[in-house]
């Protein structure tokens, strides 16, 4: 027969949400953020193949950090949830708010009923049109989603990254401007990231239904002259 | 619709088509015998910078049912499909062809090759035809970045993909459309030559196969032209290809409705 031991809700919740951040903590950093005519996310990864930010939908995109195999799975699972929801209905009817939703409940269900917490931290932007407005959705290893109005940052040391780009402009700002605060805001005071080890996307209008794109490190070099 | 997530041995992996078979987003084939809009010609031309396109809009079941149908879309920049056959049908495949090379692409962050497209429709084909009356038969054509060559491939109703080096006719009009194209087809067809023959092809299907709807002066409908090459997919403008088609039809006024001894 064996022994099962009372553990109090408080302390189970409590050792999930230290594995989780501990694994979180682990991985660099992302900063998405909202710049006059549309999204640009950065995230420092040494990495050229392994991305932490992808194209999802015509206006959707998706960042994470922590565990690639995790964040990828809901990567993977988000792009299907879009081509199946357009396919089915139109490709107007595809909403950021409705995925964030989604992956609000399923990493929620991870972290209380789950063998262990996801160890990932996930952004879902939207580029606003017509219909919708631009809109950064961040949802947290426990599945707290929050809406966050002109910057988001994912990772372990979101809070310090956090307050140096606080510290930049509060109207929204051309392309260079805001990459610049964003790189500047991940690399701290005392270092540079070489290009190389930058992945930075944006979200923008540019003619066509696809607005992601992933910028090259000569564009890059270029908008952060 | 909840968020698709699979383990490892049961993920579809990039492909959209598998993905919405199992999540039951794809309509299921099954007998019928009512009858559905269908019949066509498509021409599809290989010149020495890419590929030429010639579609009529013409759908018909027992009547005309529609007279300005697409049957000739941008699968991705590089790339065209047209359809053949049940109409239905065929706009499924043609929404499932672009959405399923867009899906692979975010999925893996490259892009299908211009055979791997080829060869992901045919068991799509396949399963419509072998399963149910309601045929389809597509024809892909397309830039080939990689070789640096317009490429086109063919179908037959088995979902078999074979790639034609010259040129390619799909639909009920085709076999007047072919001819004209044997004995017009070179090698070394510019541009310029390529459109004219693709064009005159397309005026011999309207003007012999009651299914294939020709030039329609009365109201400027005029088929589909379209040519695919290093700049991607584009489609002529309606003026040009009304210029082309009223220049045919005065020349064959003058000689009869005949080509008159001369392939133009």
């Amino acid at each position: 027969m064996s022994n099962y031991f009372y553990v109090a809700p408080e302390q189970l919740i409590k050792d999930r949400a230290e594995f989780a951040q501990k694994g979180i903590a682990r991985g660099r950093s992302i900063v998405a953020a909202i710049y006059e005519v549309g999204v640009v996310m950065v995230a420092e990864n040494p990495s050229a193949s392994l991305n932490k930010i992808s194209e999802i939908y015509d206006r959707i995109a998706f960042a994470g950090v922590g565990k690639y195999n995790e964040f990828d799975r809901l990567r993977e699972a988000g792009i299907r949830w879009a081509d199946g929801t357009g396919f089915t209905y139109s490709r107007e009817d595809v909403d950021a708010r409705a995925l964030a939703n989604y992956y609000a409940q399923h990493v929620g269900d991870m972290f209380t009923e789950g063998p262990k917490p996801l160890e990932v931290e996930i952004l879902v932007a939207q580029l606003g049109s017509k219909f919708r407005p631009t809109k950064l959705y961040r949802i947290a290893y426990e599945g707290t989603i929050s809406d966050e109005t002109r910057f988001a940052v994912l990772g372990g040391d979101a809070e310090t990254i956090k307050g140096r780009f606080a510290a930049s402009e509060e109207r929204l700002e051309p392309l260079a401007t805001t990459l610049k605060n964003a790189v500047a805001a991940l690399a701290g005071p005392d270092r540079t990231i070489p290009v190389a080890d930058l992945e930075v996307c944006l979200l923008e209008d540019r003619g066509s239904r696809r607005t992601f794109k992933r910028l090259t490190d000569d564009e890059l070099s270029e908008l952060l002259r | 619709m909840g968020l698709p997530l699979y383990s490892a041995h049961s993920d579809p992996g990039p492909s959209f088509f598998h993905y919405a078979e199992g999540a039951g987003l794809t309509t299921s084939p099954g007998p019928t015998d009512f009858a559905l809009p269908h019949a066509t010609t498509i021409i599809a031309v290989r010149y020495v910078g890419g590929v030429v396109m010639v579609g009529d809009r013409q759908a018909t079941g027992n009547y005309i049912a529609s007279r300005d149908v697409r049957k000739i879309e941008a699968a991705d920049r590089y790339t065209a499909i047209a359809i053949s056959g049940t109409a239905a049908r065929g706009i499924e495949f043609i929404r499932m062809a672009q959405l399923s090379f867009e899906h692979y692409e975010k999925m893996t962050d490259a892009t299908l090759s211009l055979e791997g497209k080829a060869n992901y429709l045919s068991p799509i084909i396949q399963r419509n035809n072998l399963t149910s009356p309601l045929m389809v038969l597509p024809l892909l054509a397309g830039w080939d970045p990689s070789h640096q060559v317009g490429r086109i491939f063919e179908y037959d109703g088995a979902g078999g993909c074979y790639e034609r080096l010259d040129f390619s006719t799909i639909g009920s009009g085709s076999p007047f459309a072919e001819n004209t194209l044997r004995l017009g087809f070179r090698s070394d067809l510019d541009l310029e030559a390529a459109l004219q023959l693709g064009a005159l092809a397309l005026y011999e299907a309207g003007d012999n196969d009651p299914s294939t709807g020709g030039p329609d002066f009365v109201r400027n409908l005029y088929p589909m032209m379209v040519t695919i090459n290093a700049d991607g997919f584009q489609e002529l403008a309606n003026d040009d290809i009304a210029n082309r088609f009223r220049a045919i039809n005065e020349r064959r006024t003058q000689t009869g409705g005949l080509a008159g001894g001369t392939l133009r």
